[in-house]
């Protein structure tokens, strides 16, 4: 079931969603950009730091805000590149869908790990397991 | 420019792009990695994949970094004992030199995607600054974090 075959100024469209998929993969990479360079000038900032001056840090909702918003960019970012490097080489259905699955997934419980841990320091919890499990 | 002779079984060009057949045909060199003349913009675009690649193990240990920090000052200590040896200075440094060929690397393929930058002196140029930038960035700095005293051998 293909749909028609569209153009758009010479150049084939997309049949299916591969439109949507590179724009948001251009979106976010141009979100990316000046998150990147507030990412470095922090990297700098907090190197070597000690426990208390990074609770601070955490203190503020802009930090976490933003440190929240860089890595769920990052990781739909990422997400949509590991994709294409896989169709690129993977042919084989099962295979691909296997991959593409595996990625996902991954990206899915770092960047939720990711925001638990923030979340928790931005609110100044007490420091983990606090209860889970122990 | 000399066109290939198809017949004389010589090949008139010189730049090694032509390839003589089994058959005594001159035919020119298909495209593939070994035979392709390597130029910036090659370098530029496959190493703006590494650096995804790598970019995604980096994130890894930027997760490791909130995990420490969530588990308090004693998972932290340790986190940054670790950070300090020889083993992890060079994974930090790594880290620092991924994070600037994203930002220059994909800057590059930002302007190039929206169809400018690509007449082949700006090709060369952006390609040159995102090969070349990140390791430049890097060194100024591991240079300040030293200069400044935040980080010390």
């Amino acid at each position: 079931m293909t749909n028609p075959v569209r153009y758009h100024k010479g150049i084939k469209v997309s049949e299916h969603h591969g439109t949507v998929e590179w724009t948001v993969e251009k979106i976010a990479l141009a979100i990316l950009m000046p998150l990147a360079v507030w990412s470095a000038w922090n990297a700098f900032i907090l190197a070597g730091a000690d426990h208390q001056t990074l609770m601070a840090w955490f203190a503020s909702r802009v930090n976490a805000g933003l440190l929240i918003l860089t890595l769920v960019t990052f990781f739909l970012y990422v997400s949509l590149a590991w994709k294409v490097i896989i169709e690129d080489y993977i042919h084989k259905p099962g295979t691909k869908g296997a991959l593409l699955g595996l990625v996902n997934l991954t990206c899915l419980v770092l960047v939720a790990a990711a925001i638990f841990f923030i979340v928790r320091l931005a609110l100044g919890s007490a420091p983990l397991p606090a209860g889970f499990g122990v | 420019m000399a066109q290939p002779s198809p017949a004389d079984g010589t090949a008139s060009d010189l730049t090694g792009l032509e390839t003589i057949q089994p058959n005594g045909r001159v035919r020119p060199l298909s495209p593939h990695l070994q035979v392709w003349r390597w130029h910036i913009t090659m370098l530029a675009s496959i190493l703006f994949r590494v650096t995804i690649g790598a970019a995604s193990f980096a994130a890894m240990f930027v997760v490791a970094w909130l995990a420490a920090v969530a588990f308090g000052p004693q998972a932290y200590a340790a986190f940054l004992a670790a950070a300090a040896s020889p083993l992890g200075l060079l994974i930090g440094i790594g880290l620092t030199l991924v994070l600037f060929s994203f930002l220059l690397n994909g800057g590059r393929h930002l302007i190039n995607d929206t169809g400018t930058g690509l007449t082949v002196p700006s090709a060369n140029t952006l390609s040159q600054i995102s090969v070349w930038g990140p390791v430049v960035m890097t060194v100024v700095f591991w240079v300040g974090l030293f200069a400044t005293g935040r980080v010390s051998l």
